[in-house]
């Protein structure tokens, strides 16, 4: 029996192939059109940001005119107590105690709490 | 420890002892933040050579600060109140609405600018104070004159135009 062999002028191409037109845009057009996007929101962005700093500058600005007058209060408030405070151990001890070392002022840790609360 | 610092907002720490004769009094600005946040470009306007010393008081003065610079604290506190009150004698509808708006809005400046504009074409004209933010980019608007604010929850009504001063509308063509 004679062997089986391939028909005379040999098999037809296998199609694997689609036979179709390719959908949609071409690549080239989608990365154009997707850079394009995203150039825009980078735009908008670097806009968004720059406006920002520029919030950031105002309320930093309006802070540094106002610290002065905020930390003058504040001194103010802690010399009041603190000669209050040397006055009262003044009159009760008789003589004020230099507890630290350096002329530099501390914020006390601590303070008095008067011992009736009428209010 | 030094760095801590206590707060007396306790209802027992409170110490009512005021200070010595020999130290001047001054009133206190008695304002709350809303309000000084308004004022604050014209405090600086005004205030900028006392607000300036009292830093500089301050800086020479480490750890003693508290005690050497309650003079240059004082005039700094007399001229931040004579701000005020020289804005609520003449501004005072515009100043109001301003502060209000800031309160309102999480003291946001950018989300009240239509007041603002108020604010400062009245301060201007009556008191010849001006709202300059230093160091700002020299090729773009500054950023309390523009019509638009990006981030500001409510559109600019179309009506409402950023009052430009005079200074600044010489310079920009």
């Amino acid at each position: 029996m004679p062997q089986d062999m391939p028909p005379v002028g040999g098999y037809e191409a296998v199609q694997y192939k689609r036979n179709l037109p390719a959908k949609g845009f071409r690549p080239a057009t989608i990365m154009l059109g997707a850079g394009l996007v995203m150039t825009y929101g980078w735009y908008k962005l670097a806009i968004g940001i720059r406006e920002q700093n520029e919030y950031a500058r105002e309320k930093m600005w309006s802070r540094i005119h106002l610290i002065p007058a905020l930390q003058a209060e504040e001194d103010r408030d802690l010399v009041r107590r603190h000669l209050a405070d040397q006055a009262r151990e003044k009159e009760l001890l008789g003589e004020n105690i230099k507890v630290y070392n350096s002329d530099r002022y501390v914020r006390p840790t601590f303070a008095i709490a008067p011992g009736n609360i009428t209010k | 420890m030094a760095a801590r610092k206590p707060i007396f907002n306790q209802q027992v720490l409170y110490d009512t002892t005021p200070l010595p004769e020999s130290i001047p009094k001054v009133k206190e600005l008695g304002t709350s933040s809303a309000p000084l946040l308004s004022a604050a470009f014209f405090i600086g306007a005004r205030c900028k050579d006392y607000n300036d010393d009292f830093m500089q008081c301050k800086t020479d003065n480490p750890g003693r600060g508290e005690f050497e610079c309650l003079k240059e604290g004082r005039r700094v506190t007399r001229c931040a109140r004579s701000v005020i009150d020289d804005i609520n004698k003449s501004c005072l509808q515009q100043f109001r609405a301003h502060w209000e708006c800031l309160e309102d809005n999480n003291q946001q400046l950018w989300q009240c600018r239509p007041a603002e504009w108020k604010l400062n074409k009245c301060v201007f004209e009556n008191l010849k104070m001006e709202k300059v933010i230093p160091d700002q980019p020299k090729n773009s608007t500054p950023v309390h004159l523009r019509p638009h604010q990006i981030y500001a929850h409510r559109p600019i009504p179309r009506e409402e135009t950023p009052w430009i001063p005079p200074t600044q509308a010489a310079k920009s063509p």
